[in-house]
């Protein structure tokens, strides 16, 4: 089975725009929702995710392929995924400590909030499915991270003017929110039409 | 024993992952003939699907998969299945989607002028957009129609079939622009090397 | 949670009243991307409840050893073993459903629902109570997401579980097939839900 000819310009375009890990795949919704209302959280959560998605995508296409695969084990891959998304945080979180207190406030307190962030698991899962080169999964992960960043930049803006409307009662918070992402989902949709022919 | 003790700690994880791989382990082995299985009968049920062949269940399929034979055709692999004097072509196509890699099979009559279906087996396009390429009104239209040019064209409208009857214009999918095309080239790729190969041998 | 809570009052709880879905949106990443088609969510909301009854049974049975720095490791493996199994069984068994599913069945494991009550739940009480506590919480999850499918599948297929339903002459609406509905229609759920509640005099 060789690896797909996927272009890389269209890989990261589409990644961030027409197929946004979020809007598209509805992954990392939880911390997404409940994060996006402040402007300042959500861009030191969104620069997280960024970088624990560019490094475990890497990682992990690196241990499926040089490790799980010639075993045999591969049945044991959202274990040993899991185990590497977390392991992952733990290190970036003790060198950000050490190299940079100052970015350390920002990012610290989101990084144990990344291993339970879906959008992580899935990205190295569908590395897995998609069968990328190792390229390609970097490529991926660094555009679902800056995707997924964009959205919640977005949509933390939209928030701030949404709460002072007059939403009916029940529809306040979630409701109004979640429905505001079906917006936003639509006019990612249509970034499809700038798409280059790939 | 003291539980928060480092010695207990590092003993508790090793056992505890032990106990769970083992168990993963057994239940891998006992489901892997299944597994083997399933993924033969799709073949073959797509393989047959592709030359517009029915079959009534898995137990039927095997048994006209049976005749089909798998040849080399001018250094193609192909499928091939003789049948009341008719002789139909399948191959095998696999190509670069937006986001992965779709596969399945094509199916051709012997003459090279109209396809005799179009099976999907794996594809990861987007879930309701590109990934409605796996719905039956997508791969239906491709049932035994004419190639114009020895090609298709992927249109742009969004529809229950294609709309010109006999046209080469096939239906693309609204909203996924680039799966529409992706497949538009893959087919028009495999269509070129099974016409080359099939007419190289008449 | 009380210290002693009946399980009358926990299934009004984790079903309505507190529900996952309804109060925190919590867990709807690994589920929302199936909701186009009841069948599909039926078979992934099936296998939360497995796992999530199976993970708050084994969480409870092994409270009392699980040393306190690695509880969350644990959890997490716990979790996932049993969405192993789900996985293999999927594919033995149903393997068209499996491929339908994809990715999305491994992301069970990030469900945070799942662990949340695992922590909140399994981690104090016994554990015929606390198979039953992950069992209706999972039910909860699986009825607001059912509900979503419903509509979404009727409108966008015109079928239900795969039977067409709607007259020939009903033009599907494509939007409900694609991404941004689930979006639109879980908002609409989660308000109706709540306007409910609210009538009811509950706190919302």
């Amino acid at each position: 089975m060789n690896a797909p000819d996927i272009n890389l310009i269209p890989l990261l375009f589409a990644s961030i725009f027409t197929s946004n890990i979020l809007l598209a795949n509805f992954l990392g919704m939880c911390s997404f929702i409940s994060i996006s209302k402040d402007m300042q959280s959500s861009n030191g959560l969104g620069m997280a995710v960024t970088l624990v998605l560019f490094l475990t995508s890497g990682l992990n296409w690196v241990v499926y392929h040089m490790v799980l695969v010639p075993l045999g084990l591969e049945y044991l891959r959202f274990i040993i995924f899991i185990t590497v998304i977390a392991s992952m945080v733990q290190i970036i979180e003790m060198v950000i400590d050490r190299v940079s207190p100052k970015l350390y406030i920002t990012l610290g307190i989101f990084l144990p909030l990344i291993t339970v962030n879906c959008a992580i698991l899935g990205v190295s899962l569908f590395l897995e499915i998609r069968e990328y080169t190792f390229l390609q999964s970097l490529v991926y992960g660094l555009g679902s991270g800056l995707g997924w960043w964009l959205a919640i930049m977005l949509l933390a803006a939209i928030r701030k003017k949404v709460e002072k409307g007059p939403v009916p009662a029940a529809l306040k918070g979630p409701g109004i929110t979640v429905i505001t992402i079906g917006f936003m989902a639509m006019a990612f949709i249509g970034f499809g039409g700038m798409l280059p022919v790939q | 024993m003291n539980k928060q003790n480092f010695g207990y700690t590092i003993l508790f994880t090793a056992v505890v992952s032990f106990v769970f791989v083992l168990a993963l382990a057994v239940v891998n082995e006992v489901t892997a003939d299944q597994i083997q299985f399933n993924r033969e009968v799709r073949l073959v049920r797509s393989v047959l699907d592709a030359m517009g062949v029915e079959f009534e269940d898995d137990e039927h399929a095997r048994e006209l998969f049976n005749d089909v034979q798998q040849v080399e055709q001018n250094g193609l692999s192909l499928y091939r299945f003789a049948r009341n004097e008719e002789v139909l072509y399948a191959k095998q196509y696999s190509g670069a989607g937006l986001w992965g890699p779709i596969r399945g099979h094509l199916g051709i009559r012997a003459d090279g002028e109209r396809t005799l279906g179009l099976t999907i087996l794996e594809h990861d396009e987007t879930p309701g957009l590109g990934g409605r390429i796996d719905e039956p009104w997508f791969q239906e239209q491709f049932r035994n129609k004419r190639l114009v040019d020895g090609r298709i064209r992927m249109g742009s409208r969004d529809g229950q079939g294609d709309f010109v009857e006999d046209s080469g214009e096939f239906d693309g999918i609204t909203g996924a622009t680039s799966t529409s095309q992706a497949m538009e080239r893959i087919i028009n790729n495999h269509l070129e090397e099974i016409t080359r190969a099939l007419g190289g041998a008449s | 949670m009380s210290s002693a809570p009946a399980p009358g009052a926990m299934l009004r709880d984790n079903l309505w009243t507190n529900n996952p879905i309804f109060m925190q949106i919590l867990g709807i990443c690994s589920a929302l991307a199936v909701t186009n088609l009841l069948t599909n969510t039926m078979i992934m909301t099936i296998a939360v409840v497995g796992v999530m009854g199976m993970t708050n049974l084994t969480v409870s049975l092994i409270k009392s050893l699980i040393p306190r720095k690695v509880r969350m490791m644990v959890q997490t493996l716990i979790i996932a073993s049993y969405v192993i199994v789900v996985d293999i069984i999927l594919r033995a068994y149903l393997p068209d459903i499996s491929r339908a599913l994809g990715p999305y069945v491994g992301l069970i494991i990030t469900n945070c629902i799942i662990m949340g009550r695992a922590e909140a739940f399994a981690q104090q009480n016994p554990p015929l109570l606390s198979v039953w506590d992950g069992v209706t919480s999972a039910f909860g999850y699986m009825g607001v997401l059912l509900a979503i499918a419903l509509i979404r599948e009727l409108l966008g297929f015109g079928s239900l579980f795969g039977y067409q339903v709607m007259p020939e002459i009903f033009e599907p609406w494509i939007i409900m097939v694609m991404p941004p509905s689930a979006f639109f229609v879980l908002g609409i759920v989660i308000w109706i839900g709540k306007a409910i509640m609210e009538r009811e005099g509950a706190p919302a």
